[in-house]
């Protein structure tokens, strides 16, 4: 799958360019940010970056050097990759402490030293604030990355000393290309992987794999369906047995959240494309019932209660709210 | 790897800082005049010249040059040790990285030293909001009268987090803001030098996007140089900074001045697809707006930055608006730009922004940015009434008389106009209020009591307990509380206590024994809606 024309990544073309430009000129810069929705595609490049830099082929990056393939393994010795520890989900002061002192050191086999701090949103306040010295004046050697989803999660001060590569969703029409074509996906599945994913082919290959991700979507919009005409008891229990999965309220929030944004566009009567274009009956009668006003409600009251749970509300009252009160009853 | 340009073009003299004169200024009469102090404070926003100016100061104190106006003259072994970072009297702490206490503690020990080769040893302590309270303190005394040698120069961004005892003993100086010309020019020149071809509206838009900070325009000027080799120019800057096209905005207003859902939405989804980053565009629209909203309130002078084409176009579209219902646009998108959380849908808060946008205004809608509380309106479709509620609405109190069977005669109708018991009960926390300043413990008598009624030109006050009606019409009491009363009503009055029976209705606490036999609504929403049956009616 290594293809050469563009680091081997599908889509971001610009970016690679951009990279790739900078290289070719000397010009790359000490740090970039690349943002973008998680699984769109910024670790592949930052990868295909470190790759490009440690390639000793003429036309980096080739894959298959002893560079290439080190970092491919993750073990090259002067690529750094710091990610939020999984004890604590938080990237903290002492692994930035390490590598500012790591990459203080010369690099060990090529010419550069390549640092990837994946989920930086997830570093503490002290983190971030002991990685801007290194971030604004590194060693001549040193090439930061940083990935997170969103430039402003983080602090301003760090955002204006790397270079902001924002990665953008991919038009669905690429992602059903490159499903059928690279993963030999079905073309109706894929047409359908390429609507649901929103751009980010991270997410589709992996629900080509694993029809587990499909497999649930189809089960949460079930049950919205049937809390849409149950009763206030039926509601209740239904919250409950929800509280009692806490890894999967926030998944199933975001299928709900999809829905209803379709629910609202139909009824505002926008042709515009829809996250699940494989249900337009349900969603015109869901729209005539409740009309864009509610349904844009509805939206909202979602991403409220997604927001209050990772706040860390009480999650089974959090979702009593939604569930009773908030979700609009459809006979 | 070359240098970014924010580094390569770190101004190397104080002529070159820019925007920063009252701060220059001040350095330099004071390195004139020799009269520098020991510990400064530099404290201003990203990238706005606090570092450079540390590092500036630290050359030209120490620079070689004869004639002080000169310094720092970036020729003699000082300034260029300085220029290369090997200067070993300049000494840059990061204190985001030593933050505790042994790292001051470390410094102080190495401050008494004489410097190595210079006049000065010049600490910089750059980030330094983020030294812990017990290194803050351990600095305080060194920070108050280091020797003679020592200069100390803390820079931050956050002014607010430094310790008054350090402030104190600091010359503190605020870095603003760059102005927009100002980095216009400067990024004009920078380009100039480094052979970049740009359009000056380019660099604009890049100004504008960078909020006054240098090295964040830097930064971009940067970028684009390196991805349009063949020159920077508006559509680049555009396309690499995800900014919607001008005619973009002014359709989705157009949408939403015609209230036109459908439309919105499809401005929307087309503006993402051409790739422009949705929280851009969010931030394109309420600036759009805001000035419309300047426009119909009628201020001229902020079309300046418009041109003078679209000026009739601006008129006529704020003309289509109410101010009220744009505010409230304003305020919608500009929660959807500057929304924290990132979905997986990031058009999302845009389209949301829009549909509650071209809702009709409701005259008792809450204003929607306000957090939603906890417990929302029932949903509108269910026919039952579905929410149970707690308490019956209680009366207010003083305003319902009381029926008659306590105080005798009470229902008479006030035979003089202008003395009617609604108008005492209305007045009754006044009469406290004013016997407050007088007598408290009449008051809090008064306070047991309420007006039950009135006859003729006399006041009956109702009290539950025989104690507290005894005390109240002991004569000094009385006399004081129609004194109040007639004061207040503008007519002489008389006062009489009377007893009130304990099970007299009470409003505030007693809920009223309704008919129970009747379907009450909280047992029919019980029934409905939580599946009660009812089993006994008592």
């Amino acid at each position: 799958m290594m293809t050469n024309t563009n680091w081997g990544l599908i889509g971001h073309t610009w970016a690679v360019n951009l990279l790739r430009g900078a290289m070719e000129r000397g010009e790359l810069s000490h740090a970039y940010l690349f943002t973008g929705p998680p699984n769109v595609g910024k670790r592949t490049l930052a990868l295909a970056l470190a790759q490009a830099l440690f390639c000793e082929s003429d036309a980096p990056p080739c894959g298959v050097c002893r560079g290439c393939r080190l970092v491919a393994s993750g073990n090259h010795p002067d690529l750094h990759c710091v990610a939020p520890e999984t004890s604590s989900g938080w990237l903290g002061i002492d692994q930035v402490r390490d590598l500012g002192r790591q990459v203080s050191l010369t690099p060990s086999l090529g010419r550069y030293r390549v640092a990837i701090l994946d989920d930086f949103e997830r570093a503490t306040a002290a983190a971030a604030n002991a990685l801007l010295k290194t971030l604004e004046e590194p060693p001549g050697y040193v090439v930061l990355v940083l990935l997170a989803p969103d430039a402003d999660a983080l602090l301003p001060t760090i955002v204006s000393r790397c270079q902001v590569v924002p990665f953008r969703g991919l038009p669905a029409a690429q992602v059903e290309a490159a499903l059928v074509e690279w993963w030999h996906v079905e073309p109706e599945r894929a047409a359908l992987l390429a609507r649901l994913c929103g751009g980010r082919l991270g997410w589709a290959v992996q629900a080509a794999l694993d029809p587990a991700p499909l497999q649930f979507r189809a089960q949460q919009l079930e049950e919205l369906e049937r809390l849409l005409g149950a009763s206030l008891v039926k509601r209740f229990s239904a919250a409950a047995e929800m509280a009692r999965t806490p890894e999967t309220v926030q998944e199933t929030l975001d299928v709900w959240c999809g829905w209803w944004r379709d629910v609202m566009i139909v009824a505002g009567g926008a042709d515009i494309p829809l996250n699940n274009p494989d249900m337009t009956e349900r969603l015109q009668w869901c729209a005539q019932a409740v009309g864009v006003e509610r349904a844009a409600a509805v939206v909202q009251a979602i991403r409220d209660a997604g927001e209050q749970i990772r706040r860390n509300v009480n999650l089974r009252l959090a979702l009593e709210v939604l569930v009773a009160f908030d979700l609009p009853r459809v006979p | 790897m070359v240098q970014a340009l924010y580094r390569k073009w770190r101004p190397q003299t104080f002529d070159e800082v820019v925007g920063q004169e009252h701060i220059v200024r001040t350095l330099r009469n004071a390195l004139t005049t020799g009269r520098i102090h020991h510990a400064y404070l530099l404290t201003g926003p990203r990238g706005t010249g606090k570092t450079t100016s540390a590092r500036l100061l630290a050359k030209a104190v120490n620079c070689l040059a004869e004639a002080p106006e000169d310094r720092p003259c970036n020729v003699c072994e000082i300034c260029q040790a300085v220029n290369e970072g090997r200067l070993m009297d300049l000494i840059e702490i990061d204190a985001a990285s030593n933050t505790g206490v042994d790292d001051v503690r470390e410094l102080r020990e190495r401050v008494g030293f004489r410097p190595n080769l210079a006049r000065y040893k010049v600490y910089v302590i750059d980030e330094v909001h983020m030294l812990s309270n017990a290194a803050f303190n351990a600095l305080l005394k060194t920070l108050e009268e280091p020797p003679p040698h020592a200069i100390f120069v803390l820079a931050t961004t956050e002014p607010q987090k430094i310790p008054a005892t350090i402030l104190s003993r600091c010359q503190r100086f605020d870095f603003h803001r760059i102005s927009l010309d100002t980095i216009v020019d400067r990024l004009a020149h920078i380009a100039a030098s480094e052979g970049i071809p740009a359009e000056r509206d380019a660099l604009a838009v890049i100004a504008r996007q960078s909020t006054g900070s240098m090295r964040d325009a830097e930064s971009l000027l940067d970028q684009l140089a390196a991805y349009n080799a063949g020159g920077i120019t508006v559509e680049g800057v555009r396309a690499a900074l995800g900014t919607g096209a001008d005619a973009s905005v002014f359709e989705l207003t157009d949408a939403l001045a015609g209230r036109d859902v459908s439309a919105g939405l499809c401005v929307i989804n087309e503006t993402i697809e051409q790739g422009s980053d949705p929280r851009q565009f969010a931030r394109q629209v309420v600036q759009h707006l805001r000035l419309l909203m300047l426009v119909g309130l009628g201020s001229e002078p902020s079309l300046l930055h418009v041109p003078p084409a679209m000026r009739e176009a601006f008129k006529a579209q704020a003309a289509r608006f109410d101010p009220k219902g744009l505010a409230r646009a304003v305020r919608l998108f500009n929660d959807a730009a500057s929304e924290g959380r990132t979905a997986w849908q990031p058009q999302l808060p845009l389209e949301l922004a829009l549909v509650e946008a071209t809702l009709p205004d409701e005259p008792q809608s809450p204003p929607p940015s306000s957090p939603p509380p906890p417990a929302r309106p029932v949903p509108a479709p269910s026919p039952a009434p579905t929410r149970p509620r707690a308490t019956k609405p209680p009366a207010s109190p003083p305003a319902s008389p009381p029926p008659s069977e306590a105080a005798p005669a009470t229902a008479l109708p006030a035979s003089d106009s202008s003395v009617t018991l609604e108008r005492i009960a209305g007045l009754w926390s006044e009469v406290l209020g004013a016997l407050h300043g007088r007598n408290r413990s009449l008051e809090a008598l008064l306070r047991s009591g309420r007006p039950v009624g009135v006859e003729d030109d006399v006041v009956v006050v109702g009290f539950e307990y025989e104690f507290h009606q005894g005390k109240a019409s002991e004569d000094g009491n009385r006399r004081l509380a129609e004194e109040v009363l007639s004061e207040l009503l503008a007519q002489k009055v008389r006062v009489r206590c009377a007893l009130v029976q304990a099970d007299a209705p009470s409003p505030a606490n007693r809920a009223p024994k309704s008919a129970s036999h009747a379907p009450d609504e909280l047992v029919q929403a019980a029934v409905n809606q939580l599946g009660a049956r009812v089993r006994d009616v008592e």
